[in-house]
């Protein structure tokens, strides 16, 4: 991607003026996440007082929050919880609904255009209206609550119809029918010609998914709250429940709490960014 | 592909996804559905069949239909700003900016607070330090807190609405535009159209299909607004912001009325499906068009 | 390249971030100061020394669940059941209910798994809801003797165990007013709506303009406030029961009851001293604590349950803060102007429909526990913080505000009615209230409200 220079000083204003837009624009998005940033060093009656001060205003100021915010949560096991239902989820439900997406895409018959519709109308479906059927199914009827497992399954269910969604578009305007075509002439069998044809081609929204749907389940409370009570199982957000009581919320260790779950799904962001930027698609198009 | 083992592809492609979304969503939301025409409160072991009667409940709750017109003046306004800042900020993010990657990771960050946290900051934002910039500049807009004026904790609920989906809506956004073949931005400089031009004929067919799993996106989601509504309002000052998913809820477990709850919640999940059904046909018909 | 350098450029931002808040964490962390909020808190010392409560040794390996909804004492609870597993081999896990959860919504979920907890601690409106179908008679356990007074009966029966009693009034700063008037302020002094606005027209003369605090919060407004109208009938629960069914049948018009009118008088005071009179609906319920605690006002209307959000404002258990009661009116021989509602909040209700006949004895003895072992009466009052409903709990809560609910009960100046409202009657009246609150209705109009909803109930 290069800059285009083309152009006099009229284009080089708009630029200038595009630029100090988007800086103050950004400077809002960033705004609440700073907060959280240096709140979350002080003590609540700082953070209530003089949530603004600057950090060498305050007294006091240290990790403490950091450190009341670890040992309480059992972070370390909570981690691995989350990390193993996040990892699965995501690959799991990637996978599935690519291959949906593209089965969908490429075949125009009524199974495909049904769940399609099927899928874009549960999307809209309140949460709190399936909640309690869901618990009376799967913990009443079938009793699989409380296991791993079933949370990545239910996981996967959720977040189906939204990524089959993303896909089905993506692979509709971005994936040329004609290279599957060559590539059935050249014999390739439908699973090869789609895990080496097609997927490259989906790494944006890929990208995209991957980041989307794990930042959903890392953070997602309801759903877990619902499925996982015993306390060797909980997630970071299930995790941080003792922060918050009937009449008073903790805010320095809830936002200490907060910083150290979020700080995984940062760093993956990042990493992803570059996936992103490496412009696979422009060069399989070309 | 037209091919003679489709039913082998649909087995392997299709079918493993489809049984979770059947087993989680469908099952589960049929279920649902089949209360509504129950007399179960939620625990009891007994559930009568009494008809429609809990959709007569739901007519004669002033409060839902109130709150769902709320809801529709809030989706309308929520819905243009986000796409339109998500749209623009995307745009410049992928013109080769200087620190775009940088940039991209700053607007990403509304994802990354949720909830209670998320509430508190705003209501921080707005009833301390507007009211502080209130008080030394003697601003009439900014004298109260926003949260404590209906019309202002409305427009306070959109302006946080806004900020935290277009955040999300902006990753899409810029898939999109990574998508476009380079040739077609290129082509279009070479060509000399001048930017609003260029915006207008080139970039705004292909993104078409982007700008569709945005507007639905929004759409939905600010039509199911619960989670911000809760942290931010509650429903305040005196009830004036309760949104429709809000009310439902309420009505379900503060209310007590579990059967008319729940039949609120298909009532608003019927509606929801007629706009945003019409919304896809319309924007599908572009895309096949461009 | 473009994007490597700025790649570089967010992981160097992202370390130096680090790096600056590690330096000034040390600095700032490790200086020391007397004034050092980070100081750790000394553990309550629980003395286990003797026990001579009987454990049913035939329990020892018995799993049981308790649900807790009152998150302030998730962790002495966490403790007490570790204390009490060691002791008779029973193992109570302690499952909490999370901010954005109701307790009810809680339980029900719950149960529908299947998997219902043994013991729910549940508020008082949720037992009555679910009692009957799911709750396990407790009426012939001994600890009801106990805590005669305070048991919750339905259709006759006990079907909850009752943790604490909780009070509520208005909150006063003895240091703040006496230092405001220079002279010693006797709380017993003040006994009437008059001799209250009296109190705080010197307090503004003496520079604490606006001395009271109110919550804007529905919960406040519409249980803790205007719950008063049917407490006060006659100080009884079920006073409080016949008064609600002649609002409710529309027997009752509610402007010439005389506590709605006295209740809104008072109210209207509160509202003229509020310290967020130019915008009471924007007031912050933390900030009015720090408030109280630093002297900015000497009153806020709360219960006992604000003691963690005072100490966290800088509050110290060896000052004195207490409760004046709601004042009414002018007769000094009215009880509401002389008695603070004191009365059970939080219940425990054991299952009575999944748990087997092995978990039920288990949780009744760790109820049992609670009321008779040496170690379980400290571990309420103590580690818990909670004022225990039990006549046979030697010890006094260590708090000012709970010591002050406590002596209330003791000596007989406090009244117990609880007044058993639908759920969401703090909601919707909440509302109503906060309309009332920002001026925008007229008395009128909020009596209208009342009455609407009590119509609406069946």
């Amino acid at each position: 991607m290069k800059q285009t220079t083309v152009g006099g000083n009229k284009r080089k204003a708009a630029n200038i003026l595009a630029m100090a837009g988007l800086i103050i624009l950004f400077a809002a998005y960033m705004f609440p996440f700073i907060m959280v940033v240096i709140n979350s060093l002080k003590q609540k009656r700082d953070i209530i007082k003089s949530p603004f001060s600057w950090l060498y205003t305050i007294k006091g100021l240290s990790f403490d929050n950091f450190v009341k915010a670890f040992t309480q949560m059992d972070f370390l096991n909570a981690f691995k919880n989350s990390l193993i239902v996040t990892v699965s989820a995501t690959v799991l439900v990637t996978l599935l609904a690519a291959m949906l997406a593209y089965y969908i895409v490429r075949h125009n018959n009524t199974i495909s255009k049904t769940t399609f519709a099927l899928m874009v109308a549960s999307m809209i479906i309140p949460f709190q209206a399936i909640m309690i059927p869901l618990v009376s199914i799967y913990g009443g009827t079938l009793n699989i609550l409380n296991h791993r497992a079933t949370l990545v399954f239910m996981h996967t269910g959720f977040s189906m119809a939204m990524s089959v969604f993303m896909f089905h578009g993506f692979i509709k305007g971005n994936v040329p029918i004609a290279l599957e075509e060559a590539a059935c002439i050249d014999g390739c069998t439908h699973a090869r010609t789609f895990f080496q044809i097609v997927l490259p081609l989906l790494k944006p929204i890929i990208s995209t998914m991957v980041i989307l749907n794990s930042l959903a389940f890392w953070n997602d409370f309801l759903l877990p709250s619902l499925v996982l009570t015993d306390k060797k199982l909980l997630t970071l957000p299930l995790s941080t429940y003792s922060f918050y009581g009937t009449y008073s919320a903790d805010y320095g260790t809830i936002m200490a709490g907060l910083l150290l779950c979020v700080l995984p799904i940062l760093i993956l962001y990042i990493v992803l960014q570059k996936q992103i930027i490496g412009g696979v698609v422009a060069g399989a198009v070309k | 592909m037209k091919t003679k083992n489709s039913g082998k592809d649909f087995c392997m492609f299709a079918l493993p996804g489809m049984f979770c979304f059947l087993a989680v969503v469908i099952i589960p939301f049929l279920y649902g559905v089949y209360l509504t025409f129950t007399d179960w409160n939620g625990v009891s072991d007994t559930k009568n069949f009494i008809g429609l009667k809990n959709f007569a409940g739901v007519i004669s709750d002033k409060q839902f239909w109130s709150s769902l017109l709320l809801t529709f003046r809030y989706v309308i306004v929520v819905v243009i700003l986000v796409n339109v800042l998500a749209f623009a900020i995307a745009y410049l993010l992928t013109r080769g900016i200087k620190g775009q990657n940088f940039f991209r990771a700053g607007f990403f960050t509304p994802n990354l607070i949720g909830g209670i946290v998320l509430g508190y900051i705003w209501q921080f934002v707005f009833s301390r330090v507007f009211v502080n910039i209130g008080e030394t500049t003697g601003f009439s807009l900014f004298e109260i807190s926003w949260l404590s004026e209906p019309n202002r904790a409305f427009a306070a609920l959109i302006l946080v609405s806004v900020w935290q989906l277009s955040g999300y809506m902006i990753l899409i956004y810029v898939a999109g535009f990574m998508g476009l073949s380079e040739d077609v931005m290129e082509a279009a400089s070479i060509d000399g159209a001048s930017g609003f031009a260029k915006l207008k004929n080139i970039v705004l067919p292909l993104m078409m299909s982007s700008i569709t799993i945005c507007l639905f996106l929004t759409l939905s989601r600010a039509f199911m607004v619960y989670d911000l509504n809760l942290s931010l309002t509650s429903g305040g000052p005196y009830g004036t912001t309760e949104m429709a998913a809000m009310h439902v809820y309420e009505k379900a477990f503060t209310s007590r009325q579990f059967g008319v709850g729940q039949a609120e919640a298909l009532i608003l999940f019927i509606v929801v499906a007629c706009i945003s059904g019409l919304q896809v046909y319309l924007t599908k018909k572009q895309e096949v068009e461009a | 390249m473009k994007k490597k350098v700025a790649a570089k450029v967010i992981a160097a931002a992202l370390t130096m971030a680090l790096a600056a808040g590690t330096l000034t964490g040390c600095t700032f962390g490790f200086a020391s100061d007397p004034d050092d909020p980070n100081e750790v808190k000394k553990e309550v010392e629980i003395d286990t020394s003797t026990d001579t409560f009987q454990y049913d040794s035939s329990l020892e390996g018995t799993s049981i669940t308790l649900l807790n909804s009152k998150a302030e004492i998730q962790v002495a609870l966490e403790k007490m059941s570790a204390v009490f597993e060691e002791k008779s081999g029973v193992h109570v896990e302690v499952m909490p209910v999370t901010d954005g959860d109701s307790p009810y919504t809680k339980v029900v979920s719950l149960y529908n798994s299947g998997n219902p907890p043994t013991l729910s601690i549940l508020d008082t409106t949720d037992v009555i809801a679910l009692a009957e179908e799911k709750a396990e008679d407790l009426t012939q356990e001994a600890w009801t003797a106990e805590a005669e007074g305070y048991l919750t009966k339905v259709d006759g029966k006990v079907y909850s165990f009752p943790l604490c009693i909780e009070g509520r009034g208005l909150i006063y700063n003895k240091a703040v007013i006496e230092e405001a008037l220079g002279e010693t302020f006797d709380p017993a002094s003040i006994r009437t709506q008059e001799d209250f606005t009296a109190l705080l027209d010197r307090l503004a003369a003496a520079g604490i303009e606006r001395p009271v605090s109110m919550a804007k919060e529905d919960w406040s407004l519409g249980a803790h406030q205007l719950q008063y109208i049917y407490e006060t009938y006659d100080g009884t629960s079920e006073g409080a029961q016949e008064i609600i069914e002649q609002i409710k049948s529309g027997r009752l018009d509610l402007a010439s009851y005389d506590r709605m009118n006295e209740f809104l008088n008072m109210f209207d005071i509160l509202k003229e001293y509020n310290v967020a009179k130019g915008d009471p609906l924007g007031a912050d319920y933390d900030e009015m604590a720090i408030d109280l605690a630093d002297g900015k006002t000497a009153f806020w209307f709360n219960g006992n349950w604000a003691w963690p959000n005072l100490e966290e404002a800088g509050a110290e258990t060896t000052d004195e803060y207490g409760f004046l009661p709601y004042f009414m009116n002018n007769d000094e021989e009215d009880f509401a102007n002389r008695m603070i509602q004191g009365s059970p909040s939080k219940q425990i209700m054991l299952d009575g429909q999944i748990a087997s006949e092995q978990e039920k004895a288990a949780a009744k003895e760790f109820l049992n526990w609670i009321v008779y072992s040496e170690i379980g009466q400290q571990m309420l009052v103590k580690s818990c913080s909670l004022i225990p409903p039990f006549k046979n709990n030697p010890y006094e809560p260590e708090d000012p505000l709970s010591r002050d609910i406590y002596e209330h009960v003791q000596s007989g100046t406090a009244f117990n009615a609880s007044a058993i409202v639908p759920n969401d009657h703090w909601s919707v009246l909440g509302a109503a209230m906060q309309k009332y609150l920002a001026g925008r209705c007229s008395r009128e109009e909020l009596m209208q409200a009342i009455e609407e909803y009590w119509a609406q109930q069946d």
